[in-house]
């Protein structure tokens, strides 16, 4: 059974009179330790697709099934405990806690799951040093500079050893030589830490890093130039 | 609320070192606000407890039937203490002495040596029978008032609008053609007492070219006894007379301050209301600053009340700090200042209540005004949150 399983999903949402429908049936399933990278023109649907399997957004229609729980039929605060315990979010713009050190921010999903202190501080201290923080523990955000805040930000998505990360645009705001060393730390996240990863990006060289390679078209999904059509598998 | 995942307490608390300035702003409003509580409070508790403290049951005051509730008006036979111990029982006695205070009460100009316009004081003349009636009267420094002395009650300067040093000691004061010299101070458990001048009554007498009297006070061994009095001047219809327990004609006055004090807590809740609003203005600043990292919090997997706490946490912890810098600032610089009023002076009082209610207040200026815009944020979808600038 796939890890991730998206059902003739559809999101759509009103902008003043028009209604505006970036996803309009999609499905797609994601096994356990692929890599995909999700492409498409700007306004295509990918981030939206996305937040939906990250469980921030609410389809309109359809099924997200991910290790076994639909989560959209789960309530608000159920849907927080569980994106707490299965997801793994890197934010584009890094979003981290500015009043947090490193460590802290690293710290931060850790302090939603069960579990001593000295456990937290041993897979914080993990994380920091699977992204080659370690040095950098003690340091606020604002002392850093953007690929080492983006490394933070892999640390704190990686650090509850959750069932997907995912990537939001991870190198969109950082230089080509920044962009090489996030893309490296994201196919060792999935190599050898075997992590389920999903990516989007709007660069076709990053994409081109994943195993799979998915692109948004019209509200479609497409793979290797044919439609991809889980849902209608699964209910056939 | 609270079997939740909540966020670091060092979160709240780094974030008020945040925007320093801000903070330090807030916080000396905050600190205003509730300072301004604590006056007002202590104005009502200190009128309270001076007009409270006066009022003994067991001594009745018998003045005249015509001064309505006025005693400054009232005037009653010189004869009429001499009456009273022949003809009630149950006068309050000991080692032969009966507890009968005859009294002469005015309102009247006052001049002290420093004062270039004379001051309204309250002079009471006495004899030293007086003591015996006013138990909470004490003697705190010199002696008691011989001829051509007085002597003075500790707010009596503020009473007289004159600085503590005009009334030491030694010093002198004039009213109604003669110069007195102050012999005493006394203290009177923060009673109305406290802000008269007390003289000698046949001296006074005699500098008033009066034979009269004001009032009589007398101790009687129960709060009954009233009733004993009251008999007595209803059988004396001669005299005009009337008895009315000290405790009830204080708790009278009491009644008649009622509206002052009423708006003194419309003011609290006015000041307390003005706060919040102060405090929303600033919360609204602060959140909405913070939507991104709000949202952030969120899609890690904490719930929007746990964030919802935490922003109250913050707003709190200011208002606290606000409370706790207005308490000392209230109990070492407000605590004991003196406020004239027409029955005398009194004592702002920081006493507990005051500093309950202003820490009440407090914590509403932290939790009403962190509320709204803490809510108003967490309201926004958190995807669209999390891309705002």
């Amino acid at each position: 059974m796939p890890l991730v399983e998206v059902i003739d999903v559809s999101k759509e949402y009103a902008n003043g009179e028009e209604t505006i429908r970036p996803l309009d049936g999609v499905s797609l399933s994601i096994e356990e330790g692929d890599y995909v990278s999700l492409m498409g023109a700007s306004g295509s649907g990918k981030s939206t697709l996305l937040n939906l399997i990250a469980g921030i957004d609410q389809a309109t229609a359809g099924e997200i099934i991910v290790a076994g729980t639909d989560i959209t039929k789960l309530s608000r605060g159920k849907l927080a405990d569980w994106r707490a315990a299965h997801i793994g979010y890197i934010f584009q713009t890094h979003n981290l806690i500015p009043v947090l050190t490193a460590y802290e921010n690293v710290e931060l999903p850790l302090l939603l799951l069960p579990m001593s202190s000295g456990e937290r501080r041993k897979r914080v201290e993990i994380a920091m040093e699977a992204v080659d923080l370690t040095s950098r523990a003690t340091h606020y955000p604002r002392q850093m500079s953007g690929g080492q805040e983006q490394r933070v930000g892999i640390a704190r998505a990686i650090v509850a050893n959750p069932t997907v990360v995912v990537a939001d645009e991870p190198t969109g705001s950082l230089d080509d030589e920044t962009t090489e060393q996030i893309l490296q730390l994201l196919s060792r996240v999935n190599e050898e830490l075997n992590m389920t990863l999903l990516m989007v990006t709007h660069d076709a060289d990053a994409g081109a890093r994943a195993r799979r390679r998915i692109r948004l078209e019209r509200g479609r999904l497409m793979e290797n130039g044919k439609e991809l059509q889980t849902a209608k598998l699964h209910t056939a | 609320m609270f079997g939740q995942k909540l966020l670091p307490w060092d979160y709240g608390v780094r974030n008020l070192f945040r925007r320093p300035s801000r903070s330090a702003l807030t916080l000396v409003g905050l600190t205003i606000v509730v300072l301004l509580v604590l006056v007002v409070v202590g104005f009502i508790r200190g009128l309270e407890k001076s007009l409270a403290a006066t009022g003994n049951p067991n001594v009745v005051l018998v003045y005249a039937l015509s001064s309505g509730a006025d005693i400054e008006n009232s005037s009653i036979p010189g004869r009429t203490p001499a009456l009273l111990s022949a003809s009630v029982d149950g006068v309050r006695r000991q080692h032969g002495v009966e507890y009968v205070s005859p009294e002469l009460y005015l309102g009247t100009r006052i001049t002290t040596a420093n004062m270039t316009e004379p001051g309204m004081g309250l002079v009471r003349g006495v004899t030293t029978s007086a003591p015996l009636v006013r138990g909470k009267v004490q003697l705190t420094e010199g002696t008691w008032p011989q001829s051509g002395e007085v002597m003075v009650g500790r707010l009596a300067h503020s009473k007289l609008g004159a600085s503590q040093d005009d009334l030491a000691v030694g010093q002198q004061v004039a009213f109604d053609g003669q110069t007195w010299t102050i012999s005493g101070l006394f203290t009177a458990a923060g009673s109305a007492f406290e802000s008269e001048i007390w003289a000698p009554l046949a001296e006074l007498q005699t500098t008033l070219k009066r034979q009269d009297l004001s009032l009589v006070a007398v101790s009687m061994d129960s709060p009954d006894g009233v009733a004993d009095i009251d008999l007595f001047c209803r059988e004396r219809i001669d005299l005009e007379l009337k008895a009315v327990s000290e405790s009830t004609y204080y708790a009278a006055m009491q009644k008649h301050y009622k509206p002052v004090r009423m708006l003194g807590w419309v003011v609290v809740a006015l000041v307390a209301g003005s706060g919040i609003f102060a405090g929303l203005n600033t919360m609204y600043g602060a959140v909405v600053g913070r939507v991104r990292e709000l949202a952030t919090l969120q899609a890690i997997g904490f719930r929007r009340r746990a964030i919802l706490l935490t922003l109250v946490q913050e707003a709190t912890l200011l208002a606290c700090a606000g409370a706790i810098m207005a308490c000392v600032v209230g109990i070492f610089v407000v605590d004991g200042a003196a406020i004239r009023f027409t029955m005398g002076a009194f004592m702002l009082t920081v006493d507990s209540v005051g500093i309950a209610v202003a820490c009440g207040v407090a914590a509403l200026l932290g939790i009403v005004g962190a509320l709204p815009p803490a809510l108003k944020a967490m309201r926004l979808p958190v995807v669209e949150a999390i891309k705002s600038i």
